[in-house]
C-alpha cells in the first residue's frame, strides 16, 4: 500500500470536519425567513389522521388557490416523540408554518413566550365561545392554537343497564351516583369501566380533577398552580379519597390497572359496564356499529354530578381541545401565501370536518351537515357551554402530568390511598 | 432409558420457545373483535382472513427496505472497520495502543440516550435529517466500540510470528491484515456480525428519534404506527407485520445460519 | 520485527476510519452532553448556566435511588438469568442434541430477532388477568390456584420483566456458548470419559474451566444490554405501576425528553456511565485473575 496517510493528516482531516461541524451548529438554519417558502407545510402526528386528512380536502377545493401558490405538504411524526421533535426544530428555527400542539401545554406557552408560536387571536373570528374560552385557560389567556378538534367530558351511561337494574332516574348528585354504582355492584354489573394501564391512568385522575371542582368551585386547580393552594391539603385529599374509596369497593372492575384505553372503551360498548368517564372525541366509536354492540340509542351523557355542599356546577364543562395545531410566528409573519392558508382553514375546516369525518371542532361549521342524533346532541351541548373547565392536569408540567397518570390506575384498583397519591403528585410537580 | 428427562427438557423447551410464536401466528388472523371479546387462547374465527396482511404489508414493505438498507451498510463497515482496528490495537506494536483501546472500552459503557440531542443538531445542520444516513452514520458508531473489542481479544490469541512471517515475506502490513488476519478472523467475523446484526435490527430508540419521515421508517418505529390515537392497539395488522418480519428473519438467519455453521466447522478442521 | 508490525502509516490506515467515526459520533456528542450537566433549560427556553445544582438535586431527588436499584437488580438479575439459561441450552446442545440439533437451535435463538414491541404486546396478553384470562392464569386457575394481577405489583411485574427478557435472549446466549463448546478440542472430552468421570464432573472439572474465557465475554455482553436496558421495560410495563420498574435509563429518558430538563437527564446519564464503569473495571479485575488461575 504507497499510500502517503500520515497520523498528522489524520488529525488534520478529524480537525476540519469538527470545524465544519461546529460551523455548522452555530450557523443554524433560516430556510423559511421573510421571503414566502415554497411548500405550506403541516407536522402531523400519526395517531391523528382527521387533520391531515381535512387539509388534504382543503387543499383539493375550498383552498385550492392557496394550494397553488404554496402546495400543502404534510409530513408525519409520533405522537410520543411530538413534543422532543418541536423543541429540537425550535431550537434550529425550523418549525413549520402549521403544527400540531406540543402534548404538554407549558411547552407550546414556553414557545409563544420565545416569540416562535403565533397568538392566533387575531385569526380566530370563526372559533366558538367554548373552544376560545378552553384554549385560553388552558394557555395562560392567550390563544395559541387552532381548535382542529374540541371535546367536552362526562360521564356516558348505558340506558338500559340502568333501568334494568331499577335505576329509573338519572344520577344528578354525587350521592345519587355512588349509590347507583353500589346497586349495580350488588347486581354483578360492574358499574364503572375505566382504563388505569401505565399512561392511560388519566381516565380515573379525570374524575378527582372533577370531584375536586364540584366541590370547591371552577378556580380549584388553579389555586394549586398559583401556589395558593396544596393538593395535600384536606378538602384536596378528600376528594382523591372519594376516588379511592370507589377503587376500593371494586367498582372500577377487576383489575383497572391492566385495562388500556381500547379496551375500556370496549367493555362499556358491549354492555359489560354501565358507566364511563369519556370526551366526545369518543363519539366516532359511539356511532361505528361494528364496536358499539349495546346501541348508539342506549348511550346517554350526564355532566359530572354535583358534590353536596361543594360550590361547583355542572354546567362548569370539563373541555379540552384535544389535537389542536399551533402556526409558526416566524413562518406567518411576512408570507402573505401562509396568511391566505391560514385564512382559508380557519373559515372552512370546521364544516369540512364535520361532514367527512364526524369531528367537532372548535370552529363554526355551515348547519346544513348532516349528523347522527349523539352527536347532534353533543354538539347542542357544547354551543350551550358557558364556562370550561380544565382537566386535573391540566396545569401540571409534564413530569407531574405523567406521575399523576401512571398512578391513577393504581387509585382506581384502591392500591393507593387519596393521601399517598396526592403527596405523589406533589412531589413531582416543582 | 438415561435419556428420557433430555427429550422432556427439548419438549419442554420447545413448548415454551413455540407455542408463543404459534400464538403470534394465529392472532395475524384475528379481527380487532376477536382481540377483545373472544378469550385469549381462542382459535381465530376464520384463517381466511387475510385482511390483516393486506393492511400490513402496504406499511411493511417500506419498513422492511429501510431497515435492510440501514442495517446491511452499518454492519459491513462495522465489521471491516472493527476488524482493521482490533488488528491496528493488538497485533501492530506503537505507543498508546492501550490507551486507545480503553478508549474504544469506554464507548461500550456509553448509553444511547447521551449523545442523542447532540447527534441530532449535528445531523439536522449537515441536512442528513429525512434521510436513512443518520441511522447508518450512528449503527456503525455504536456497534464499533464491542467489535473493536471483540477483535482485539480475538487477535490476541493467534501467535504474533504468523502475522510477523507474512510481513518478512514481502508482504507489507496492510496486505497481511487483508490476506492473512482478514481471512482468519472469518468465524469471528460472522459471529459478531450475527450480534450486531440482531443488535441493530432491534434497536427502537435511535430509529424513533433520527426518524422523522413515515417512508423512513425501520421496522421497529413502524411497528408503533399501527397504534392508533389515544394508544388503541390495532392488535391484528399488528401481528400481521409481525409475522412477515418473522418470516423475513427467519430466511435470512437460516441462510446465516448454515454460513456460521459451515464456518465454525471449517474453523474446527483447521484447529 | 517490531519495526515492520509499528509501521504507523499502516496503523493509521487501519485504526484511522474507525477511531474517526467512533470519535466523531460517539466521543464528542458524549463531551458535549456531559456540558449540559452544568446548565439547565432545555433547547426552546435557552440554557443558563447552574453549576452544580443538577448534582446536589441528585442526593435530593427520591426518584434516583428507586431507579438506580432497580437498575442494579434488573441488570444482576436479568445477567445472571440469561446467561445460566444460555449455558444449560448449549450443553443440552453439546451432549444432547449433538450437532443434529439445528432446527433446535434455530427455533430457540428465535425470539431474538422478534421486535421488542411484539414481545412485549405477547408478554402482555400472556400474562393477561383482566378483562380476559391470559394463558398463564388460565394454567394457574386449572390447577386450582387463583389468577395473578401481573403487572400491578412491582414485584410481579419484574417477574413478568425478567422472564421476558430471559425468554427473548436465551437462545441468543445459548448459541453463543455453544459456539464456545465447540472449540474444546473432542481429545479432553474423550479423555475425561475414559478416566471414568462422570458428566456432571466432566462438566464441571474440564468444560466449565475451558468454556471460561466464552463465559466471560457473554456475561459483558450481556451486563452492558442490561444495564442499558430501555426498549423491553418501556414497552412492556411503561416502567409502572407507578414507577416501580423505571431503570435510570427510562427515568433519563423521560427527563431529557418528555420533561425538557436536558441538564438534569444528562446528569442521570453520567450516573448511569459511572455505574457501567465501575461494572466494567469490576468485571476486568476479575476476569484477568480468573483467566490467570485458569
Amino acid at each position: 500500500m504507497a499510500s502517503h496517510f500520515k497520523p498528522k493528516h489524520l488529525m488534520a482531516a478529524a480537525g476540519a470536519v469538527a470545524l465544519v461541524l461546529s460551523t455548522a451548529a452555530c450557523g443554524g438554519s433560516s430556510d423559511s425567513g421573510s421571503t414566502t417558502a415554497k411548500n405550506f407545510s403541516f407536522l402531523a402526528i400519526n395517531e391523528n389522521t382527521t387533520i391531515a386528512k381535512t387539509l388534504t380536502t382543503l387543499s383539493q377545493k375550498e383552498c385550492a388557490t392557496q394550494n397553488t401558490a404554496q402546495p400543502l405538504e404534510i409530513k408525519n411524526q409520533a405522537q410520543a416523540s411530538l413534543d422532543q421533535q418541536l423543541q429540537l426544530l425550535a431550537g434550529q428555527g425550523a418549525l413549520p408554518q402549521l403544527f400540531t400542539a406540543a402534548n404538554a401545554p407549558s411547552l407550546t406557552s414556553q414557545l409563544a413566550d420565545n416569540g416562535t408560536v403565533l397568538d392566533a387571536a387575531a385569526v380566530s373570528e370563526s372559533v366558538l365561545p367554548a373552544a376560545s374560552s378552553t384554549i385560553k385557560s388552558l394557555y395562560d389567556g392567550k390563544q395559541l392554537v387552532l381548535p382542529t378538534e374540541l371535546n367536552i367530558e362526562g360521564i356516558w351511561y348505558n340506558k338500559k343497564l340502568l333501568t334494568d337494574n331499577g335505576i329509573t332516574t338519572v344520577p344528578s348528585t354525587w350521592e345519587d351516583l355512588v349509590a347507583a354504582f353500589a346497586k349495580l355492584q350488588g347486581a354483578g354489573v360492574q358499574p364503572i369501566s375505566q382504563a388505569g394501564k401505565g399512561g392511560d391512568g388519566w381516565g380515573v385522575t379525570r374524575w378527582v380533577g372533577n370531584y375536586i371542582l364540584r366541590q370547591q368551585g371552577p378556580d380549584a386547580l388553579k389555586k394549586v398552580a398559583d401556589g395558593s393552594a396544596k393538593l395535600t391539603d384536606p378538602q384536596y385529599v378528600a376528594a382523591a379519597d372519594a376516588i379511592a374509596a370507589l377503587g376500593k369497593a371494586g367498582y372500577f372492575g377487576k383489575s383497572p390497572t391492566s385495562i388500556d384505553y381500547a379496551t375500556a372503551l370496549n367493555t362499556f360498548l358491549t354492555g359489560k359496564a354501565a358507566f364511563i368517564y369519556m370526551g366526545s372525541w369518543a363519539l366516532s366509536d359511539f356511532n361505528d356499529e361494528t364496536k358499539n354492540k349495546i346501541g348508539v340509542d342506549n348511550v346517554g351523557f350526564l355532566k359530572f354530578p354535583t358534590v353536596a355542599g361543594g360550590v361547583g356546577t355542572a354546567d362548569q364543562m370539563p373541555a379540552n381541545v384535544g389535537t389542536a395545531v399551533a402556526i409558526s410566528k416566524k413562518a406567518y409573519e411576512g408570507d402573505a401565501n401562509t396568511q391566505a392558508w391560514v385564512k382559508c382553514i380557519v373559515d372552512n375546516y370546521g364544516t369540512v370536518a364535520l361532514r367527512d369525518s364526524s369531528q367537532i371542532t372548535g370552529f363554526t361549521t355551515d348547519s346544513a351537515v348532516e349528523v347522527p342524533a349523539l352527536t347532534k346532541e353533543i354538539q347542542t351541548e357544547i354551543g350551550n357551554v358557558q364556562s370550561s373547565v380544565l382537566w386535573f392536569e391540566g396545569y401540571f408540567s409534564a413530569k407531574a402530568t405523567t406521575v399523576s397518570q401512571s398512578n391513577g390506575g393504581l387509585l382506581g384498583s384502591g392500591q393507593l390511598t387519596g393521601e399517598k397519591f396526592m403527596q405523589t403528585v406533589t412531589a413531582n410537580l416543582g | 432409558m438415561k435419556r428420557i428427562p433430555g427429550y422432556l427438557c427439548v419438549a419442554l423447551l420447545l413448548l415454551v420457545v413455540t407455542y408463543p410464536l404459534v400464538w403470534l401466528f394465529l392472532g395475524s388472523f384475528k379481527t380487532q373483535d376477536e382481540f377483545l371479546n373472544n378469550p385469549t387462547t381462542a382459535l381465530p374465527e376464520s384463517f381466511t382472513n387475510f385482511a390483516n396482511y393486506t393492511q400490513a404489508w402496504s406499511a411493511v414493505a417500506t419498513y422492511l427496505q429501510n431497515s435492510l438498507l440501514t442495517v446491511l451498510p452499518s454492519l459491513a463497515l462495522i465489521v471491516v472497520f472493527g476488524t482493521a482496528a482490533g488488528f491496528a490495537l493488538e497485533v501492530l506494536v506503537w505507543k498508546g495502543r492501550q490507551t486507545t483501546l480503553m478508549l474504544f472500552l469506554a464507548g461500550i459503557m456509553i448509553p444511547g440516550q447521551m449523545i442523542l440531542l447532540p447527534l441530532f443538531t449535528i445531523y439536522f445542520n449537515l441536512h442528513l435529517t429525512g434521510t436513512l444516513w443518520p441511522l447508518i452514520i450512528t449503527y456503525t458508531a455504536i456497534g464499533l466500540p464491542l467489535t473493536v473489542f471483540m477483535m482485539a481479544t480475538y487477535f490476541r490469541a493467534i501467535p504474533r510470528e504468523v502475522f510477523e512471517a507474512a510481513a518478512i515475506d514481502g508482504a507489507s502490513v496492510i496486505r497481511s491484515f487483508v490476506s492473512v488476519g482478514f481471512p482468519m478472523m472469518r468465524n469471528s467475523v460472522l459471529t459478531i456480525a450475527l450480534v450486531q446484526f440482531f443488535f441493530l435490527w432491534n434497536d427502537l430508540l435511535i430509529a424513533l428519534t433520527f426518524t422523522t419521515d413515515d417512508s423512513k421508517r425501520t421496522v421497529q418505529v413502524g411497528l408503533l404506527n399501527f397504534t392508533g390515537q389515544f394508544g388503541v392497539v390495532e392488535y391484528g395488522p399488528t401481528f400481521a407485520a409481525i409475522c412477515i418480519n418473522v418470516l423475513l428473519i427467519l430466511a435470512i438467519y437460516i441462510f446465516l445460519n448454515q454460513r456460521v455453521m459451515r464456518g465454525l466447522a471449517a474453523g474446527a478442521v483447521k484447529g | 520485527m517490531h519495526s515492520v508490525l509499528g509501521d504507523r502509516k499502516s496503523v493509521a490506515i487501519l485504526l484511522g476510519p474507525a477511531l474517526l467515526v467512533y470519535s466523531l459520533i460517539m466521543l464528542v456528542p458524549m463531551l458535549w452532553s456531559l456540558g449540559y450537566t452544568f446548565f439547565t433549560g432545555s433547547v426552546i427556553s435557552g440554557f443558563t448556566w447552574a453549576g452544580t445544582a443538577n448534582f446536589s438535586k441528585l442526593f435530593d431527588d427520591p426518584a434516583l435511588p428507586d431507579a438506580l436499584w432497580f437498575t442494579v437488580k434488573y441488570a444482576v438479575v436479568i445477567t445472571v438469568g440469561q446467561v445460566l439459561v444460555g449455558y444449560l441450552l448449549a450443553l443440552l446442545y453439546v451432549y444432547f442434541l449433538r450437532r443434529a440439533g439445528s432446527v433446535i437451535r434455530t427455533l430457540v435463538f428465535f425470539p431474538v430477532v422478534l421486535p421488542t414491541v411484539a414481545v412485549a404486546l405477547l408478554f402482555q396478553k400472556f400474562f393477561e388477568y383482566a378483562p380476559q384470562t391470559g394463558p398463564v392464569n388460565a394454567v394457574i386457575e386449572a390447577f386450582g390456584g387463583t389468577g395473578v394481577d401481573w403487572f400491578s405489583t412491582p414485584g410481579h411485574a419484574f417477574l413478568v420483566v425478567a422472564l421476558m427478557d430471559i425468554w427473548r435472549s436465551m437462545g441468543f446466549y445459548a448459541v453463543l456458548l455453544y459456539a464456545g463448546l465447540l472449540d474444546i478440542p473432542d481429545e479432553m472430552m474423550e479423555a475425561a470419559s475414559m478416566d471414568g468421570a462422570g458428566t456432571w464432573r466432566q462438566i464441571r472439572s474440564i468444560v466449565l474451566p475451558l468454556s471460561l474465557p466464552v463465559l466471560v465475554s457473554s456475561l459483558v455482553f450481556s451486563i452492558n444490554g442490561t444495564l442499558k436496558a430501555f426498549d423491553s421495560i418501556y414497552a412492556l410495563t411503561g416502567g409502572g405501576p407507578g414507577s416501580a420498574t423505571t431503570p435510570l435509563t427510562l427515568y433519563m429518558y423521560q427527563t431529557s425528553f418528555a420533561y425538557g430538563d436536558y441538564g438534569y437527564g444528562s446528569t442521570i446519564a453520567l450516573t448511569l456511565t459511572m455505574l457501567c464503569l465501575l461494572v466494567t473495571i469490576f468485571i476486568f479485575r476479575g476476569t484477568r485473575r480468573d483467566l490467570a488461575q485458569g
